[in-house]
């Protein structure tokens, strides 16, 4: 395979192991997540407002603030154990280094989105059984955006003093696209309505998701070398 | 049947009152920072 | 490479400060004008009535907001390709003077909507975009009081505003997709037909005014930078 795949994908993996050994930062995530659908739950009137209309915003205010701690966690752990430093000195394209840390960062959010799905089918009492290839499809789209531009912003976060009040901070507005997209979509899918009402919304995040990678990816080495 | 337009004067007032107020406070506050900024300070060291 | 500048000096930075100031308060009795002419001299318009007025100076605040703001996106661009730390003063100074304008578009916007829309505020295309602009030039300003060193605050702020600048589109097709879903009840319709000429008169010089008052304290706060990093300098030798 191609060398720059062949580097992400080790330094992906050397992310992964790491965070598999510690687990800080996933379950922070999945605890936090499990939190936001409860209160959601409890902090809605049920004779106003049916689980089904609030249920798309309740599942992903929780994936996009898990995405959020996910993310900050992991970049505090290396830069408590000074890894980035030593990963710059070898002869890396930035590129192939940027691709690495999102693989990693959306196996951490991957994981955690997956671990919420279900808490979320069961507090909800959502039917899932049409719409799950489609929520995951459009899990995958969005989560994608809000990684790529979490990663940078996480590296830049990381070298500032409020580092874990800096991130959302940046990352909120970037999120707002990606999120109303998810959300249009997610809420469609459970009402089963047909595909041509989502394609706008659907084009939207892959375009979204085109035009962030591909200039988090550029801007990367900007952020990262002196 | 020609209409009368909206009393809503004072809708008005307050926009340009704040607008004021916003553009004029930033630029006194620029104008402090502004003679802060290049005072030359004599002295020792 | 870098581009090793001789080092500003305090008295540079008086004089760019000096024209800065005196080009702001020509501008700002520009508006003054421009307001008298709003009030005095342009007809009011008949469905919406004097509140339409605010038009005259959110428009102009909104286009210098979305000047400064491109402005601070395309300087963050070119000094990640010429690394001059010219590039960099005048990026932080654009960002400021963009939150002021900012300020003005989040404080008249919601003034003007409450008569004409019935409510404070609407996720319309306008109102969002300007709640966008703030919030990012303020992620900005606040990255910059974050760091210290100063390249790297030069570049991971050039990087901050490529970005901010390729999120406004996404949130105008957002607001776009989402309007044509959700249509607001509207009180009053916002006349769409073209501006009678002495509306459209008004409009210009304000928004001419509002330029000049962008340049204005643009150049002071440039100024202010430069006073800044003068001191800097004397003060390691």
């Amino acid at each position: 395979m191609p060398e720059g795949l062949r580097v992400a994908l080790v330094i992906a993996a050397k992310d992964i192991r790491a965070e598999l050994r510690s687990r800080t930062a996933l379950l922070s995530a999945i605890v936090f997540a499990a939190l936001v659908l409860v209160i959601f739950n409890f902090a809605r009137d049920p004779t106003v407002l049916s689980a089904t209309d609030l249920a798309p915003s309740a599942l992903w205010v929780t994936f996009s603030f898990a995405a959020m701690v996910a993310m900050n966690r992991a970049f505090t752990v290396e830069r408590e154990h000074g890894a980035l430093d030593g990963l710059l000195l070898a002869p890396v394209s930035r590129g192939a280094l940027f691709a690495g840390k999102v693989l990693a960062n959306l196996a951490f959010v991957g994981a955690v989105e997956a671990i919420a799905l279900p808490l979320f089918v069961l507090f909800f009492n959502v039917d899932l059984t049409r719409a799950l290839p489609g929520i995951v499809a459009t899990a995958a789209l969005a989560t994608i955006g809000f990684v790529a531009v979490g990663t940078i912003f996480g590296a830049m976060a990381v070298r500032t003093r409020f580092a874990e009040l800096m991130l959302p901070v940046l990352l909120l507005p970037f999120m707002v696209p990606p999120l109303i997209g998810a959300v249009q979509v997610t809420s469609r899918l459970l009402a089963e309505r047909p595909l041509s009402e989502m394609w706008g919304w659907l084009r939207l995040l892959a375009l979204y998701d085109i035009g962030f990678v591909t200039l988090a990816a550029l801007s990367f080495a900007f952020v990262v070398d002196e | 049947m020609p209409t009368e337009p909206p009393a809503n004067g004072g809708y008005m007032v307050a926009g340009y009152l704040v607008t004021a107020g916003i553009l004029i406070g930033y630029y006194l506050s620029l104008l402090r920072r502004a003679r802060k900024s290049v005072k030359s300070e004599k002295g020792p060291p | 490479m870098t581009a090793i500048a001789r080092p500003p000096t305090l008295d540079q930075a008086r004089a760019v400060t000096r024209r800065g100031l005196a080009m702001s308060a020509v501008a700002l009795v520009g508006i003054a004008g421009a307001c008298v002419l709003a009030l005095g001299f342009t007809p009011t318009e008949a469905r919406q009535g004097l509140a339409q007025k605010i038009f005259y100076l959110h428009v102009p605040a909104a286009w210098s907001a979305l000047l400064a703001f491109s402005l601070v996106g395309v300087a963050g661009a070119l000094y990640l390709w010429l690394e001059d730390s010219r590039l960099d003063r005048f990026s932080a100074a654009s960002a400021e003077v963009g939150v002021a304008f900012a300020a003005v578009m989040l404080t008249t916007g919601p003034i003007w909507a409450k008569p004409i829309w019935g409510t404070w505020w609407t996720w319309d295309a306008r109102l969002t975009l300007t709640l966008f602009l703030f919030f990012l030039f303020v992620g900005y300003l606040a990255l910059r009081a974050a760091i210290h060193d100063r390249q790297e605050r030069a570049r991971f702020s050039a990087v901050l505003g490529i970005m901010g600048l390729l999120l406004v589109p996404f949130v105008h097709l957002s607001v776009y997709l989402f309007r044509t879903l959700h249509p607001q009840p509207i009180v009053l319709k916002p006349s769409a037909p073209s501006l009678p000429w002495e509306m459209l008169r008004t409009l210009l010089v304000s928004t001419v005014m509002f330029t000049l008052l962008y340049v204005g304290y643009v150049t002071t706060r440039y100024g202010i930078g430069l006073a800044a990093d003068a001191r800097e300098h004397r003060d390691a030798d």
